[in-house]
């Protein structure tokens, strides 16, 4: 059977072509993507006239825009003249609007040609998408084949119309969001430009500050290397004593770290005695009394060893853009404390030796210049006596002798106005003198004392002060002797501060009033009265000369010193002297 | 009368010897000891007492314990070392017991604290006689 196995074998021929058609049909939607429909029923009709020898080829799409519809057309290359797509529309018309179910139909004298068999195929299920017509004179279109390869073409052709038209819309939609986008844009780039603009002027502005701010940088970076490097401690804490910050040798001093020290304030490792000398100094600051103080006091280190520290402390008044601070410059002086303390022993006790020792080589200087006239005057008298008793009695012998006596006598008696003006100062210097400047000056001198008594002086000086006339250096001398009285009567006092202040004020009769008040022991009753006796003391290593000989001191001046009992602890000890009449 | 005489003539013979600085004891002292009967000489300083010829003669030192240059004590040391035995009675204005142990531990009869009674002085030169 060759012929059947030739008709057979143009079968399969046939049947590749279509298969390679249709393969060819499908590789085309993958050239669409993202393509316009004009191109995509461009691409798919030049391969289908191509592949199929079709006459023409023409497509109707429905259109979402103004526009009812718009006409696309490919034709085979059989044509003298090639109608427009519009030509097409008008002579397809019955067939375009007429039932797609009656395709194939046959269209005669179709632009010149007697016989047109046109295939219709929809686009979408209900051609909503729109129609294609194809057409070609041939007289066995539409073969089976030839209709699956339109009808695949087509579906394809209306999925890809469909996902142009999705894309077209996302399009349409990002191209609405994106011209939203650009006008903010442009109003951000407008809002920007002015933005620009007044940055640009306070730039300039800035510019000229630029100097200064460098100036400041530097300066900020030059305090901070201080306060890692200083050779001293440096810690800052707030108002209540919360520590902030503390640089290495603080860190180093105490032990603990920068953020173990957030966590404690200053009092929590401060050594309990001293606490309440430091919270009192801390509140002066607060409440303005005072800029800054200076403080020895002990921390407990982490180790739980003690540590002597002197703290200056100050404080930085807070500013709208920082909180106030005190700052503390901190400096160990345990090891001079200890060797002080082990000193201090010593200290007393060769002061006792001294004083003793002064005493004694005066007491002998004394006992010799009084014991030498009335070693004279006793043998002078018994040997009087014996003149007399004898037989005969001498008399020339006895007067001599008793005239001897008499001129022992008077040698005593200069020897203790000697003594006397030894002891007291005759020639004292009378000028007129501001009680408040020598009151400054003793406590310029006084003030490492008061420190190793851990004493606090507060002065209250007036400012309405007389001068007086006086020797000003006795006065000094009264000053000292009642500071002195007063961080002594307070050197067994650990339970509260150890505080005095130091007050002059001008009197009701017009002369200069000084008060030193201690917070101290106190006086009772009995010893009051004895006060001011001289050799009267309570003190271990006293010698009670001190109030006496002030006493005597203020009383040359025709002033008043006493004493009087503070409502709390301790005592208060005030002198007067009367105003110049030079003045 | 007599025994005082003879009393007299005996202690005439023993020479005391008063050395001391301040001119009032000087003055005083020789006279209360010529009342005793003793026969006395004064100086101002143990140097010109050792200057003088008198250190032979001597029976009794009544000595200043301090004086410029040579004190009492370095005199008694001095006359130790020549191996001179006088007997000394000490006469001073400070009592200090530290020193006066010491020249007693040296031999002196006695230290007299300024001012001494008269019978402090006679008994103690009554015992430097060796009259007790």
């Amino acid at each position: 059977m060759p012929a059947q196995s030739e008709s057979s074998a143009e079968e399969v021929r046939h049947l590749r072509r279509c298969i390679s058609d249709l393969v060819s049909v499908l590789a085309l939607s993958a050239t669409w993507t993202g393509g316009r429909p004009s191109q995509i029923i461009g691409n798919s009709f030049d391969a289908l006239v191509s592949m199929l020898s079709l006459d023409f080829i023409y497509a109707r799409l429905k259109n979402s825009s103004a526009a009812p519809f718009s006409e696309m057309v490919r034709v085979g290359s059989g044509w003298k003249s090639k109608p427009l797509a519009e030509e097409f529309g008008k002579k397809l018309q019955p067939w375009l609007e007429g039932d797609p179910q009656k395709s194939p139909a046959v269209a005669t004298n179709f632009f010149g040609m007697p016989r047109m068999t046109l295939v219709l195929l929809q686009l979408g299920l209900q051609a909503e998408i729109g129609v294609i017509v194809a057409g070609s004179q041939r007289s066995d279109f539409p073969q089976q084949t030839e209709k699956l390869v339109l009808n695949i073409a087509a579906n394809q052709a209306a999925i890809g119309l469909q996902e142009s038209s999705l894309l077209s819309a996302q399009i349409r939609v990002s191209s609405d969001l994106g011209e939203r986008v650009a006008q903010r844009a442009a109003e951000l780039a407008a809002t920007n430009e002015e933005l620009r603009k007044e940055i640009a002027e306070r730039k300039s502005v800035e510019g000229k500050l630029l100097d200064t701010h460098e100036k400041l940088a530097q300066s900020e970076e030059r305090w901070r290397l201080v306060f890692e490097n200083s050779a001293v401690g440096v810690a800052l804490a707030d108002f209540d004593a919360r520590l902030l910050a503390a640089n290495p040798i603080f860190q180093k001093m105490v032990g603990y770290t920068e953020e173990e020290l957030r966590l404690r304030s200053f009092l929590d490792i401060t050594v309990e005695e001293d606490r309440d000398l430091n919270r009192m100094l801390i509140k002066e600051l607060m409440e303005g009394k005072r800029e800054q103080f200076q403080i020895e006091k002990r921390y407990w280190r982490k180790d739980g060893s003690v540590l002597w520290a002197r703290n200056s402390v100050s404080i930085v008044v807070g500013t709208e853009r920082s909180p106030g601070f005190l700052l503390t410059l901190s400096e160990d002086v345990t090891e001079r404390r200890s060797a002080e303390e082990a000193l201090d022993e010593t200290r007393s006790e060769l002061a006792h030796i001294a004083r003793v020792t002064t005493l004694s080589t005066l007491t002998a200087a004394i006992a010799h210049e009084i014991n030498q006239p009335l070693s004279g005057i006793v043998t002078n008298a018994s040997t009087c006596l014996r003149m007399l008793d004898g037989n005969p009695p001498n008399l020339e012998g006895a007067r001599e002798t008793a005239r001897r006596t008499i001129r022992d006598g008077n040698r005593a008696s200069e020897v203790t106005s000697r003594l006397r003006a030894l002891f007291s100062k005759t020639n004292a210097t009378f000028e007129l003198f501001d009680l408040n400047d020598a009151t400054k000056e003793v406590i310029a001198l006084s003030v490492s004392e008061l420190q190793r008594n851990r004493v606090v002086l507060q002065p209250e000086l007036a400012v309405d002060l007389p001068l007086i006339l006086g020797d000003r250096v006795q006065i000094q001398q009264v000053i000292l002797n009642l500071l002195k009285n007063g961080w002594d009567a307070m050197s067994c006092v650990e339970d509260r501060p150890r505080g005095i202040v130091v007050k002059t004020e001008r009197d009701e009769s017009g002369g200069a009033r000084l008060s030193v008040k201690d917070s101290g022991v106190g006086i009772d009753p009995e010893t009051q009265k004895k006060l001011f006796e001289a050799f009267h003391t309570t003190k271990r290593d006293g010698m009670g000369i001190g109030l006496s000989v002030s006493r005597s001191i203020v009383e040359r001046h025709q002033g008043r010193l006493w004493a009087i009992r503070n409502e709390g602890h301790g005592a208060t000890f005030l002198f007067s002297i009367p105003a110049s009449t030079n003045t | 009368m007599t025994d005082g005489q003879e009393q007299s003539s005996i202690k005439e013979s023993l020479v005391v010897v008063v050395v001391d600085d301040d001119e009032s004891v000087r003055e005083s002292l020789p006279d209360l000891l010529k009342e005793f009967g003793f026969t006395v000489l004064a100086f101002s300083s143990a140097d010109e007492f050792l200057a003088s010829e008198s250190l032979d003669r001597t029976t009794c030192l009544v000595l200043d314990m301090v004086m410029p240059g040579m004190s009492g004590l370095d005199l008694q040391a001095e006359l130790r070392n020549r191996g001179r035995k006088i007997p000394i009675i000490f006469i001073t204005a400070q009592k200090d017991e530290s020193i006066r142990k010491r020249v007693l531990d040296q031999g002196a009869v006695d230290v007299l604290l300024k001012p001494f009674s008269d019978t402090a002085l006679r008994k103690a030169l009554s015992k430097a006689m060796g009259e007790d």
